[in-house]
């Protein structure tokens, strides 16, 4: 068995050996996949509670992987960040002395939620600048009525 | 309309994020639906050979106690139920109910028809090289009951 806790490598080499064996695309169509199946409860959520249901997910599963982080929620602006100050995640990977971590593994961040969250009216960005010391930060807006 | 906002460390949490099974397990059908079974293997393997060289590393220096310690370690993390019939020649795990696909049937999440690769292929895996082999001797789908055996190879 893998252990959940050893999981963030495993990910990482699958992202590595569909690169390697299939090339970048296989890496991406992956990503996009787990977006379309794996990401229903955050799809759920914030369709049935809008902002909020990013709230509601991200306070879920970031809790569980013990990061370290500020989310914050302004329901009238409709805005959601949150700001990592360690990944546990990336964190672990660089950690780790005896394997090389995939070197877009903080892109599957940047797919996954994207494609879950712009098709249901909300605006994405992912500062990825410091992923390298394992920080990164996401905003999530409602984008204004046309 | 709120406004909320919270912190935390992580020392405020433990790590242990179970529906990580559910996303490997996702990659595991992903992979056997777009590129074959033998893909699922590869890939297994390949993780296996570069993740845990240490830990091979340490079968080879002390043996089976070394897996054995592992598997105690990972199982008591997860609140799994096995048993380990331990001699230095020969080791049985017996998994009486495996905590990942039992989290994975209570939280709906699918499990991949090859989801025991994660076992089958990872322990065949970390014997390569060493003085072992592993047997795998049976498996449940439904709950990931199953046994392997663990025993020094034929000179």
């Amino acid at each position: 068995m893998i252990p959940c806790t050893e999981f963030i490598p495993a990910y990482s080499e699958l992202f590595a050996f569909l690169e390697e064996s299939r090339g970048r695309d296989a890496v991406r169509d992956f990503w996009n996949y787990l977006s379309d199946t794996f990401l229903r409860t955050l799809r759920d959520l914030v369709a049935a509670h809008g902002i909020r249901g990013c709230w509601m997910y991200w306070n879920h599963t970031l809790n569980e992987e013990a990061a370290d982080f500020t989310m914050e929620l302004d329901e009238e602006a409709g805005e959601f960040s949150i700001t990592m100050r360690r990944c546990p995640s990336k964190a672990m990977l660089l950690g780790l002395g005896h394997i090389e971590p995939y070197h877009d593994y903080c892109g599957h961040c940047d797919v996954l939620y994207r494609r879950v969250l712009e098709p249901l009216g909300y605006e994405y960005a992912y500062d990825m600048s410091e992923t390298d010391r394992a920080r990164c930060r996401l905003v999530v807006r409602r984008k204004p009525a046309l | 309309m709120a406004r909320e906002t919270v912190t935390r460390s992580a020392a405020d949490n433990v790590y242990l994020h179970k529906d990580f099974h559910g996303a490997l397990s996702a990659g595991i059908a992903y992979l056997e639906s777009r590129y074959g079974a033998e893909a699922v293997r590869s890939y297994v393997r390949r993780f296996t050979v570069k993740y845990y060289a240490p830990l091979v590393q340490a079968i080879k220096d002390r043996g089976l106690s070394a897996l054995r310690d592992h598997l105690q370690r990972i199982y008591a993390l997860e609140g799994g139920r096995i048993k380990i019939d331990f001699a230095e020649e020969e080791m049985t795990l017996e998994v009486e109910e495996c905590p990942a696909v039992a989290h994975m049937r209570a939280h709906g999440y699918p499990v991949a028809p090859l989801f025991h690769e994660t076992s089958k292929t990872l322990y065949a895996a970390l014997c390569e090289g060493t003085p072992f082999v592993s047997e795998w001797l049976r498996y449940d789908a439904r709950t990931g009951r199953s046994a392997v055996r663990f025993r020094r190879s034929a000179p």
